[in-house]
């Protein structure tokens, strides 16, 4: 798979409603946009993880493009290439910011972000997008590390053109992102923040007990060395010499 | 009744009935992991063969297979898997499938040559052909088969005296994988008293000397000149990245995450203190100190000294994963003729293996898909495993007659 590069996400902090040239993304009736209701919930346990998103709207005569952004932390990462994989399975779209490692701790990882293309539906769109969690330093007790996941920005763009204008006093904004998975040339898209964006996830991962660490050293030298032990005088006592 | 049940297995260990339902088995089940892939969310193929395909990708668009993550292997793997893309993406399957079969034909050949009787061969290698565990590894696509054909590739013509092959087939698979350049002194010193061999007593200073002797450095130099040819022009290439995915990262591998090595949860916990270094030697010695002595103590006997080298390898090895162990089961059916161990004892051996498996799965499972902090359950029972492998390698050593260099001449 091409590893995907793309721009980054360009904010232009326009407002929409004036002489707005842009009224590709300015279609939506401010109550409609008041329906939206996006939520978050992370399913499984252990390293292995799903995020799972549903977007929640009342019926509209238009068909709406939506777009999650997902930062994730280093904690966390998503592995490109069981994303391809389920492309081809299920039909979920994601892009990923940058090539992730799979396989370094968290402590050497850098977080990105994740695009999650919602498809088009009648009132309910979902998403379950595979997440796994990095080995982590141990700690001084072990026990379990917190990773929190940051609510995804939601955003929207009508496939249509639509020439009515929104109200100005909404609170929203005109982002730049990759149009649709295969193209990735950027569009306008509206960033909603009026929806009811649950805050946060989060999961707990195991870690090592830093305050084992001696014992388990002097455990496993001695192991080693005593089957080394057993196996030498074997090889000793039956090796043809 | 009897009678006809023995006709039966008579019947199923003649060479071509035993290698075609090896065959058939094989190919039913690429077949149905075809079906399985296309209908089930568990998928039958293995994540390699995937890494196998995206490399060969590359390869074909004319970039490093390198630009796949987690490709660790030769460029030459990637070229031979090109008809991937161009013919059928099951291509590597079936090629795995093959050189999986040809393994048990080479394993049917050296244990002929080695005096048994064709009946015997056939059960003996049948431990191979019939054994689920490569079965199910080559036709889920990994590679592991293409290695234990060069080896047994290795091993037989050294037995046929074809020195010239015997080091081209070695330098092929120490540049697949490297686990087999611990191979490299029991091939030496049994090249070497194979060429010049009095029959006298064997003195540590023999032992050196024959290190010198001219099919020795022979079979050195072809060796070598293959090897290096092979990393020249792929370094030329593919350039750091060939060298560091192909050979330095599996000499450096630190992998912390769990696995089914003793050294694991000292890694983890140690990966980042000043101590790490000393524990890495540490680690490392126990591991050569058994190598040159079993080298040293069983070349004579190459198969079984081969198998021996592997099984401690991987057994103390700093990282292990259940790929590691078919490195030496390949070996198992050459070892199994001259193993002076009952039905029973054997059946024992082989359960215990399997719990002291099943004993580092249970908590591994925990740890990753229930997300319980089951670390240093996992480290007891990798300590309970390594404990279990010595033990079943030390009933091997005392219950196995080695060839000795009499016999293997009189069977010459």
């Amino acid at each position: 798979m091409i590893i995907l590069y793309f721009l980054l996400i360009v904010f232009c902090l326009i407002h929409c409603g004036h002489s707005q040239k842009d009224e590709v993304i300015c279609g939506l009736a401010s109550s409609w946009l008041e329906s939206v209701v996006l939520s978050v919930n992370i399913e499984k346990k252990g390293f292995h993880r799903e995020l799972l998103y549903e977007v929640k709207h009342d019926p509209t005569p238009h068909v709406i493009k939506t777009l999650l952004i997902q930062r994730l932390p280093s904690g966390v990462y998503m592995d490109q290439y069981q994303l391809a994989s389920l492309k081809e399975d299920t039909g979920l779209e994601v892009l990923l910011d940058s090539s992730v490692n799979l396989e370094d701790p968290a402590y050497v990882s850098p977080g990105f972000s994740a695009l999650v293309y919602l498809r088009p539906a009648e009132r309910v769109l979902q998403a379950a997008v595979p997440i796994h969690g990095r080995y982590h330093r141990p700690s001084n007790s072990g026990g379990w590390e917190k990773v929190t996941i940051e609510g995804p920005k939601l955003l929207l763009r009508p496939e249509k053109y639509e020439t009515k204008t929104l109200p100005a006093d909404l609170p929203h904004r005109v982002v730049k992102a990759p149009c649709t998975v295969r193209n990735q040339s950027l569009c306008s898209w509206l960033e909603i923040q009026t929806s009811l964006v649950s805050d946060s996830v989060s999961l707990k991962l195991p870690v090592g007990n830093l305050s084992l660490a001696g014992p388990v050293c002097a455990g496993t030298v001695l192991a080693t060395l005593l089957c080394c032990a057993l196996l030498f005088r074997s090889v000793w006592k039956h090796g043809i010499f | 009744m009897a009678l006809t049940a023995e006709r039966f297995i008579f019947r199923l260990l003649n060479f071509w009935v035993l290698h075609s339902l090896a065959l058939v088995i094989r190919l039913f089940l690429v077949g149905y992991g075809i079906y399985q892939d296309k209908t089930m969310v568990v998928k039958y193929t293995d994540i390699d063969y995937h890494v196998f395909t995206d490399a060969a990708r590359f390869v074909t668009q004319g970039e490093s297979p390198y630009n796949r993550s987690t490709y660790r292997y030769t460029p030459l793997l990637a070229w031979i898997l090109v008809p991937n893309i161009y013919v059928t993406p099951h291509f590597g399957k079936l090629l795995f499938v093959t050189c999986d079969v040809l393994s048990g034909v080479l394993l049917y050949r050296i244990l002929s040559l080695q005096g048994l009787s064709s009946n015997a061969a056939g059960c003996f290698s049948a431990v191979w052909l019939l054994n689920p565990l490569p079965i199910g590894v080559s036709t889920r696509g990994s590679a592991e088969a293409v290695l234990s054909l060069l080896v047994l590739s290795t091993l037989l013509c050294l037995e046929l005296k074809r020195r010239f092959m015997a080091a081209f087939f070695y330098a092929l698979s120490v540049h697949m994988k490297i686990y087999p350049v611990t191979y490299a002194l029991p091939i030496a010193l049994y090249i070497s008293s194979r060429g010049s061999l009095e029959g006298k007593g064997r003195s540590l200073f023999r032992i050196l000397r024959g290190l010198f002797n001219k099919n020795v450095v022979m079979f050195a130099a072809v060796a070598g000149v293959v090897f290096l040819a092979l990393t020249i022009a792929f370094y030329y290439m593919y350039g750091w990245d060939f060298l560091h995915e192909t050979y330095l990262y599996h000499l450096t591998r630190r992998d912390i995450r769990h696995n089914f090595s003793p050294y694991f949860y000292m890694m983890y916990l140690s990966v980042e203190s000043e101590w790490s270094l000393v524990l890495g030697l540490v680690s490392f010695l126990p591991q050569l100190l058994l190598l040159l002595l079993t080298s040293v103590a069983f070349y004579a006997d190459l198969p079984f000294c081969c198998f021996l080298n592997t099984a401690i390898f991987v057994s103390f090895n700093k990282v292990c994963t259940s790929q590691y162990f078919l490195w030496y089961l390949c070996l198992l059916p050459l070892v199994l003729p001259r193993l002076r161990l009952s039905i029973k004892q054997g059946a024992g051996l082989l359960l215990l293996w399997f719990i002291g498996q099943g004993l580092w799965l249970m908590p591994a499972y925990y740890l990753e898909f229930e997300g319980h902090n089951t670390f240093v359950y996992i480290w007891l029972a990798g300590l309970l495993f390594l404990f279990i492998n010595s033990f079943v390698m030390v009933q091997i050593i005392s219950h196995y007659t080695p060839r000795t260099f009499h016999q293997t001449k009189k069977t010459e």
